[in-house]
């Protein structure tokens, strides 16, 4: 699903220069649920962009479900995205202007969905969700357990193979936490590929394997049990 | 349910209310110039379009070689239109008339009641080539009989009640001091539309004209004359070929033509195209067009430039959202479509204000353009309309859209908006170009209305307070002398003589020769006391005077006239055989547009275009007499006057207008421009917000804090101003360039430029300034 070899990325300033990643090769097989952990400026969240095809590599090799996307021009890339990534991000990015279900919808639309599939297919999800009942809400309008599970939604509703979450229970409270890593648990049982970023040890153990960062290098890999 | 882009809008009108009201005020107004300029633009542009024949309709001109370079002129000889039907094959009509301004007003009698109007004579294709339809007659033959008269319907009705009523009814007409004559109404034609070059009230046969003037019956090539010639080519005729034809015509007929070269254009483009240089048509009326169609350019670039830069400001917003949407697969290329369909829309939602705004002021609008403008819901007014939206939508939101959709989406998922150098500076450079155009309408308006004021100063050489100007007619012009030395007796009168045409504008120009020496020169006719009516002033010799019977071959020169031969003892010397009696000082007979050209004055007495010099004081009371004296010779008739000065302020008309314009526009372009900075010191002040809250609780203060906000924006405006000064120089400069007699710039018209535009900068800015400076920064530190 996911290989990387000696990716790297580099941070410049006018005078600073920082390796953000340096020289990370990892693997992950379709249908694992992997935590990527390390402390905080260990270069998580830029491998997760990077393996998300959010941000470009400095250097190294990047296949996604079999394809080299180093060289990928923005278009490739954006198309790659819509059809086979799903994000879920900390700070849930949902767009405040528009509904939960014009939200969960907006992937469908850039894949040219028709209206009629996409109501059917946002509905179904959201009720999956249990969010049916909010879908003419505002982000603002929900708590943050709730704007998370329509992240998810949003994230899963083109039921892409690979998922990648981004502390995804960052700014919950347990509860909701807890509620979400059980729906990424459920998406990886049902097939999807997930791949977690986390500075959690208890979230990491959702995981079935954990990839371990620090100063942007891989310095551990582990399987669930092995902590 | 709303369309998703209409969604989008509405959402983030009701999240950003200021900005939404912002862009709306500046596109709406930019919108309505635009369309109000649009709508003078095409009322322009369908003179003389209105005819069935437009297209093959050409009028025929004349180039002329002479010392001071080509000249055009559209005067032709008088029995032109009969030679080029019999050696022209191409032409399917043709018509030689006389142009409307070439006869004051006619007088016209039927029925005891007494009429005067404007009278135009024309061959009897007449009213085939041009598309005045007939109430009454076939346009074939209705000016075939040298006896026919042709009324418009107004006229008709106004003699005989009614246009059928008027058929085979005589009219007696007179034309100026000449006997009356009667014709027979073989015709009436519905009113000339507003929209043609020439207005007329009825047309007289150009054959009865010609037997009047007692005209050759065959073609003198090498003849001068003030006729017009108007001709249409049969369909599928080439008009270049038929030009190279007819320019080698008069070559083949006179030698003495040999610099003369006839050509035709086509017949509507002499209304905007009528101003020719050395033979080459350079302007006319269409620059007039040009500087509108800049100026609603200009002002739709400054309404469109707020667009883009309060959308870019507050970008910092919106920017998650562009990572949002990446990361969900949108392409770029979807985010340019999303974000340019919302500055579409926006454009058109502003079209919808703009168009009511016209509505409001297009009252004003017509009175000021002097044309009775009107929104009429046709497809080209629609379509320009739509075009106008598009265009400024498209515009407006380019840069926005390319902005933002250029981002990583890992770069602005957080929210936080990378600071490029080149936005920074292109934002700076919108505000700066803002204001550069704003500059340069002030500094527009300081000099049209400095010139103007100039205008009003200069000395003429001649007094026009207190003159008033008409044309005499039935009795009053055949008993000229004896009408004149009666109103010469009136109290309240001072003075009074008649010229012909009127005192002001252009005169017949001829060549002359003294010694030698070449000089164009105008013929001015007058009558006995002009010199004393206008107030001229004699620099050598004396006046026409009655006791001088050989005056009658005599005439007065200007000092033009004299320093263009060189000479040095001018009166008693002969010019083309007449005698100069008299030097009188230049004076401005034609608009300052013009140098004042060499001149003479030549007597007489028969002229019927009369001015009375009045005291002042006590106009109406003359007036009445001079109505009453007038009365009694010509029962029924009404004295049609004016006054010079109004005549001398219609000369600037355009000038006057473009004033006014100016004025708005400037105004708007002010407006417009400070609504941006407004915005844009609003996205500054909460832009710093927690640097303001920090510099507070430091003990920064609240002026200190105003400066530190208006200092930026002030360096903005002063680069504009820097920029906006050359410009304007050079741009006024050539509008002055058309006037021969004009301002010297001032230093203070840049001053009042640039420290107006400051003040309302500073102005602006402040008020969102001193907000900012007295927010509690405990707020704005919690904020953050």
């Amino acid at each position: 699903m996911i290989k990387t070899e000696n990716l790297e990325k580099v941070y410049r300033t006018e005078e600073v220069q920082t390796k953000a990643l340096n020289h990370v090769s990892l693997t992950v097989e379709q249908g694992e649920f992997v935590a990527i952990m390390g402390p905080s400026g260990c270069g998580k969240s830029t491998l997760l962009n990077l393996l998300g095809l959010l941000d470009e590599p400095d250097g190294g090799s990047l296949q996604l479900l079999g394809t080299e996307t180093s060289r990928y021009s923005e278009r490739q890339r954006a198309e790659l995205r819509k059809r086979s990534l799903g994000f879920v991000f900390q700070s849930f990015n949902l767009i405040d202007e528009l509904t939960v279900f014009e939200n969960v919808e907006l992937p469908l639309r850039y894949l040219g969905v028709g209206a009629a599939e996409r109501r059917q297919r946002v509905e179904q999800v959201l009720e999956k969700m249990q969010l049916l009942h909010r879908r003419n809400h505002f982000p603002l309008q929900l708590s943050g357990g709730q704007q998370q599970r329509v992240a998810v939604a949003r994230a899963v509703v083109n039921a892409p193979p690979l998922l990648l979450a981004d502390e995804p229970t960052g700014n919950l409270d347990s509860a909701s936490g807890h509620d979400v890593l059980g729906l990424l648990t459920e998406l990886n049982e049902a097939g999807t590929t997930v791949l977690m970023v986390t500075h959690s040890e208890h979230d990491a153990r959702y995981a079935r394997r954990v990839i371990r960062l620090l100063d942007g290098q891989v310095v551990l890999e582990h399987s669930r049990g092995q902590f | 349910m709303l369309p998703y882009p209409l969604l989008l809008i509405y959402r983030n009108f009701k999240r950003f209310k200021s900005t939404f009201f912002i862009n709306l005020i500046g596109l709406s107004t930019g919108l309505a110039c635009a369309l109000l300029i649009y709508l003078w633009i095409s009322d322009e542009r369908s003179f003389d379009r209105y005819h069935t024949l437009d297209g093959r309709l050409y009028q025929v001109l004349e180039n002329r070689r002479t010392a001071a370079g080509i000249e055009t002129q559209t005067g032709t000889v008088p029995l032109l239109a009969e030679a080029l039907r019999r050696e022209m094959p191409e032409i399917e009509l043709v018509a030689t008339t006389t142009p409307v301004p070439f006869f004051p007003k006619f007088t016209l009698a039927a029925g005891g009641l007494h009429l005067s109007a404007v009278a135009k004579y024309a061959d009897p294709a007449f009213f085939q080539l041009f598309s005045y339809p007939l109430l009454v007659g076939t346009p074939a033959t209705v000016l075939r009989d040298k006896h026919a008269i042709v009324l418009s319907a107004a006229l008709a009705t106004k003699l005989f009640n009614s246009p059928q009523n008027s058929l085979g009814k005589a009219v007696q007409w007179q034309m100026g001091t000449d006997s009356t004559q009667t014709s027979l109404v073989a015709g009436v034609f519905a009113r000339v539309p507003r929209n043609s070059s020439e207005q007329f009230d009825f047309v007289l046969p150009f054959a009865s004209f010609k037997d009047r003037m007692q005209m050759s019956e065959t073609i003198k090539w090498d003849d001068d004359g003030p006729f017009t010639t108007y001709l249409a080519l049969k369909e599928g005729a080439d008009p270049a070929q038929f030009q190279a034809k007819l320019a080698g015509l008069l070559k083949t007929k006179s030698t003495q033509a040999q610099g003369r070269t006839l050509f035709v254009r086509p017949f509507a483009a002499g209304y905007l195209h009528g101003t020719y240089e050395n033979g080459v048509v350079t302007g006319g009326r269409i620059a007039y067009v040009r500087l509108l169609t800049l100026i609603a350019g200009l002002i739709l670039v400054i309404a469109s430039i707020n667009f883009m830069n309060l959308f870019t400001a507050k970008a910092s917003r919106r920017v998650k959202e562009v990572g949002i949407r990446k990361a969900l697969g949108a392409s770029r290329a979807a985010l340019i479509v999303q974000y340019l369909t919302e500055s579409v829309v926006m454009a058109l939602l502003a079209l919808v204000v703009a168009v009511g705004l016209v509505q409001l002021v297009l009252p004003q609008f017509s009175a000021l353009t002097g044309k009775p403008l009107a929104l009429r819901w046709e497809w080209p007014l629609v379509a320009a309309g739509l075009a106008l939206a598009l265009g400024t939508g498209l515009l407006a939101g380019s840069y926005p859209a390319f902005y933002l959709s250029g981002f990583q989406p890992a770069a602005v998922l957080k929210g936080k908006l990378p600071t490029r150098a080149a936005d920074v500076w292109t934002r700076q450079g919108l505000v700066v170009l803002q204001f550069t155009l704003s500059v340069l309408f002030i500094v527009a308006v300081v000099v049209v209305n400095a010139q103007l004021a100039f205008v009003q100063r200069q000395p003429l050489g001649y007094d026009k307070a207190h003159v008033l100007r008409f044309d005499t007619g039935g009795k009053a012009a055949r008993q000229q002398a004896a009408f004149l030395s009666e109103v010469k007796k009136l109290p309240g009168v001072v003075q009074a003589s008649s010229v012909l045409g009127g005192f002001l504008g252009g005169r017949y120009v001829a060549e002359m020769s003294w010694r030698g020496k070449r000089l164009a020169v105008g013929t001015m006719l007058v009558n006995y006391d002009l010199v004393e009516t206008m107030g001229l002033h004699l620099v050598a010799g004396r006046s026409f005077a009655p006791q001088y019977r050989a005056d009658s071959a005599a005439i007065l020169v200007n000092q033009a006239l004299v320093a263009g031969l060189g000479m040095l003892d001018p009166v008693g010397q002969r010019l083309d055989g007449a005698r100069i009696v008299g030097v009188v000082r230049d004076f401005h007979y034609e608009s300052l547009h013009e140098k004042i050209k060499p001149l003479l004055l030549q007597l007489d007495p028969q002229i019927n275009t009369v001015l009375v010099k009045l005291q002042p004081h006590a106009e109406q009371a003359t007036l009445a007499r001079l109505q009453q004296l007038y009365a009694a010779y010509n029962p029924g008739f009404t004295l049609d006057y004016t006054f010079l000065d109004a005549d001398y302020q219609a000369q600037y008309v355009a000038e006057r207008r473009v004033a006014v314009l100016a004025r708005y526009f400037a105004g708007l372009a002010i407006l417009i421009s400070a609504l941006g900075l407004l915005g844009l010191a609003a996205f500054t002040a909460e832009r710093r917000r927690k640097e303001i809250g920090i510099r507070k609780a430091l003990g920064a203060s609240e002026l200190s804090i105003v400066w530190l906000l208006t200092s930026s924006l002030t360096w903005l405006v002063v680069v504009a101003i820097g920029l906006a000064l050359p410009l304007s120089y050079l741009l006024m400069e050539r509008w002055l360039a058309g006037f021969a007699y004009r301002v010297e710039w001032q230093w203070w018209y840049f001053a009042a430029a640039g420290l107006g535009a400051l003040l309302i900068a500073w102005l602006t800015v402040s008020v969102q300034a001193w907000r900012a400076a007295r927010r509690n920064p405990v707020l704005s530190l919690r904020a953050e």
